[in-house]
């Protein structure tokens, strides 16, 4: 059954540009007679659902809610990617907050506090901390570190869904033992990036969900919910409001003056 | 009973007085002060005790000090610095990587040769973040020569789990870092630097845990491969090269080197690498010396004082010295030579004391245990462990005579004054 499975998801590579229609009936028709080796295509699986996660070019209004014990933070971002290594974030509510502003180009991340009127570079750990007090970082939203810093294989799959076990590469930076992708078939919609310790325990779980499909056939989650599986505890909530995936923003969008002043096109 | 007293210290008083011609020598008057001291023996014990225990009381205070202060210094010289470093000054005042060393910045050939230098090890200090899978941490990675830092540091033996660093790849961590991170040896713990060419990240496995004792290494200490921290920094070179160098040496190598050094280059002494910390303890250490005068005060007025009760008691006895020939000036001069072999006595006495102590203090480990205890939140911010021995110095010597010296003028301003105003005859019809 995993073989079958495994020719499935080469089929689902290999037709990712074409409609989700297309792709399904083709999959459909193909389910029987299929012989493959899965793990050959893990790095590739790897890959597709990576994309998928990060939506390529998007504008989007993002609603995240910062959940911690007995308190619950709302924000209301705007979000202008890419889709590849540059992002600028702003934050639009709470009033307090508002006018904060985050630019990403690689591995380059910059802060705008409206208070002090200037952009200030942040350590290397901004990617990887959580932004805004929230458990939702950088490399969660752009996927990078996952596809970089381990080896891909699939340690089970089925008919609905493939699970990608993602262990860390030799000197890899990442404090994890191992990552668990999921994905849902045939669109290798990503739903689910569980972290687990070195000691084998789940401390971290992004459950994505709220798909939407773009015209090249990937599914895009819209709502990220991040939770803090260690004692500390606590959740993030993060949800699309209103999304314009498909787009390519301007370069000026990623400049220290935009961060400043915004972008808009 | 009183007089048979009595006349037995005229007839003691009568042979020593008849023994000296008038105008005789100085010779004769510290003999006859060095009887009088045996005649009175229980006086003479309370005032040997008193100096002794002032002089045992001064070596100790500053033995103690001296030896806190060496505990702290040699601390800092061997678990978070090193005796002397040779560094740029930009990097003395403001330790970040952009600082570093220059590649051609002095001859190492001419700083070994040094005969202050035993020892000499790169290193490369990086400011970064561990992220383990629970938190994160800001901390200072220092990057070494794992063979050359046994030669120069403590760290390596204070290793409690796990082993010292042998290769790339590998970290060693204080218990108290490993603990808030929540690391164990055996794990990875990903590490983020901003190098002089960008962000640059890193997974190095966790391979020792230190255990010193002190909050202030155990807390804060991450020893990397060199090699580790020059990809991490981008820096080609060293932030520093530490130089082992024999304790209270450290100034003087220093200022040697110094005069060999290009200007971009500087060697620094452990006093100067601590900064204010170091001037701190300067300070208070100046500020322990009225104390340790307060010790010689007292302990020369209880001579005083029981001199001025040996003097009022033997008033009738001075009367009859003075009949028999023995000027004022000699007789108050006897009494204050009474007074200086007196506490001569209890300072030889005192010194053996205090330097027995002393040494039993520096071959045995007392005093860490018992500062720990006592002043543990005190010394935390201190790299200086429960391992704290007593100093023995010469100095302390002269620091303790001033006990004598001032019994001694305060012998001739009181009872040997009033010893050089007695009238024989007044004297002689005195009541004992």
């Amino acid at each position: 059954m995993n073989r079958q499975a495994g020719m499935l998801l080469r089929v689902a590579l290999a037709l990712r540009a074409s409609s989700r229609i297309l792709l399904t009936g083709i999959l459909m028709a193909l389910a029987g007679p299929v012989n493959a080796q899965v793990s050959a295509t893990a790095e590739e699986l790897l890959d597709t659902m990576v994309e998928s996660l990060r939506g390529g070019g998007q504008r989007a209004t993002v609603e995240m809610l910062v959940e911690r014990p007995g308190e619950t933070v709302r924000y209301e971002l705007e979000i202008i990617s890419d889709g590849t290594e540059r992002s600028l974030t702003r934050v639009l509510a709470p009033e307090r907050e508002a006018g904060q502003a985050f630019l990403v180009d690689g591995n380059t991340l910059y802060i705008y506090a409206p208070r002090l009127g200037r952009a200030l570079r942040l350590p290397p750990s901004g990617r990887s901390d959580g932004f805004l007090g929230s458990d939702l970082s950088y490399d969660d939203l752009a996927g990078d570190e996952v596809r970089d810093a381990y080896d891909a294989s699939v340690l089970r799959s089925d008919e609905a869904t493939v699970v990608l076990s993602l262990v860390p590469r030799s000197g890899a930076a990442t404090p994890y033992g191992e990552l668990r992708f999921t994905a849902s078939l045939p669109d290798l919609a990503p739903s689910e990036l569980l972290y687990i310790d070195q000691r084998a325990t789940p401390v971290k779980r992004l459950t994505l969900s709220d798909y939407v499909l773009l015209d090249d056939g990937r599914s895009v989650p819209t709502r990220f919910v991040v939770e803090d599986l260690t004692e500390r505890g606590g959740r993030t909530v993060a949800t699309w409001t209103e999304a314009e995936f498909g787009v390519t923003p301007p370069d000026r969008c990623f400049t220290l003056e935009a961060l400043e002043r915004g972008c808009s096109w | 009973m009183m007089t048979i007293t009595t006349s037995h210290m005229h007839d003691s008083q009568n042979r020593s007085v008849s023994g000296m011609r008038p105008g005789s020598g100085f010779a004769s008057l510290l003999k006859l002060s060095w009887r009088s001291l045996f005649r009175q023996r229980r006086r003479t014990a309370l005032l040997i005790a008193v100096v002794a225990y002032a002089t045992l009381a001064i070596l100790f205070f500053w033995g103690l000090t001296d030896g806190f202060l060496n505990s702290i210094f040699n601390g800092q010289a061997r678990l978070v610095t090193a005796p002397v470093v040779i560094t740029a000054p930009a990097y003395h005042e403001d330790p970040d990587p952009i600082h570093a060393l220059p590649a051609d910045g002095f001859e190492l050939e001419a700083v070994l040769a040094h005969p202050g230098v035993q020892f000499a090890t790169p290193r490369l200090d990086v400011p970064g973040l561990l992220r383990s899978p629970y938190t994160s941490v800001g901390t200072l990675l220092r990057g070494v020569d794992p063979a050359g830092e046994l030669s120069i540091s403590d760290l390596p033996s204070a290793i409690r789990e796990g082993r010292f660093l042998e290769q790339t790849g590998e970290m060693v961590l204080g218990t108290g870092l490993a603990a808030t991170l929540d690391v164990r040896v055996g794990e990875r713990l990903a590490v983020d630097a901003s190098s002089l060419a960008g962000p640059v990240a890193k997974g190095l496995i966790v391979v020792g845990i230190i255990d010193s004792g002190i909050e202030v290494v155990d807390d804060f200490t991450t020893l990397v491969h060199l090699d580790d921290a020059r990809e991490l920094s981008g820096v080609t070179t060293m932030t520093a090269l530490a130089l082992d160098v024999a304790q209270g040496r450290e100034a003087v190598v220093a200022q040697e080197l110094n005069l060999d050094l290009p200007n971009n280059v500087r060697a620094y002494g452990i006093l100067d690498q601590m900064g204010e910390l170091a001037t701190g303890l300067a300070a208070e250490r100046i500020q322990m010396i009225p104390i340790g005068l307060l010790f010689s005060l007292f302990a020369a007025i209880a001579v005083t004082s029981s001199l001025v009760v040996s003097v009022m008691e033997r008033t009738r006895e001075f009367g009859v010295m003075l009949s028999l020939g023995l000027d004022h000036r000699r007789l108050g001069l006897m009494v204050t030579l009474e007074a200086i072999l007196g506490s001569l006595l209890g300072f030889v006495l005192g010194l053996a004391m205090g330097f027995g102590l002393l040494y039993w203090l520096q071959e045995v480990n007392i005093l860490g245990p018992l500062f720990s205890t006592l002043y543990g939140d005190f010394l935390q911010g201190l790299a200086i462990g429960t391992d704290i021995r007593a100093e023995m110095r010469f100095e302390y010597i002269s620091y303790a005579i001033v006990t004598v010296v001032l019994a001694a003028v305060f012998a001739i301003i009181t009872p040997a004054r009033r010893v050089a105003r007695l009238i024989p005859a007044e004297a002689m019809r005195a009541a004992e």
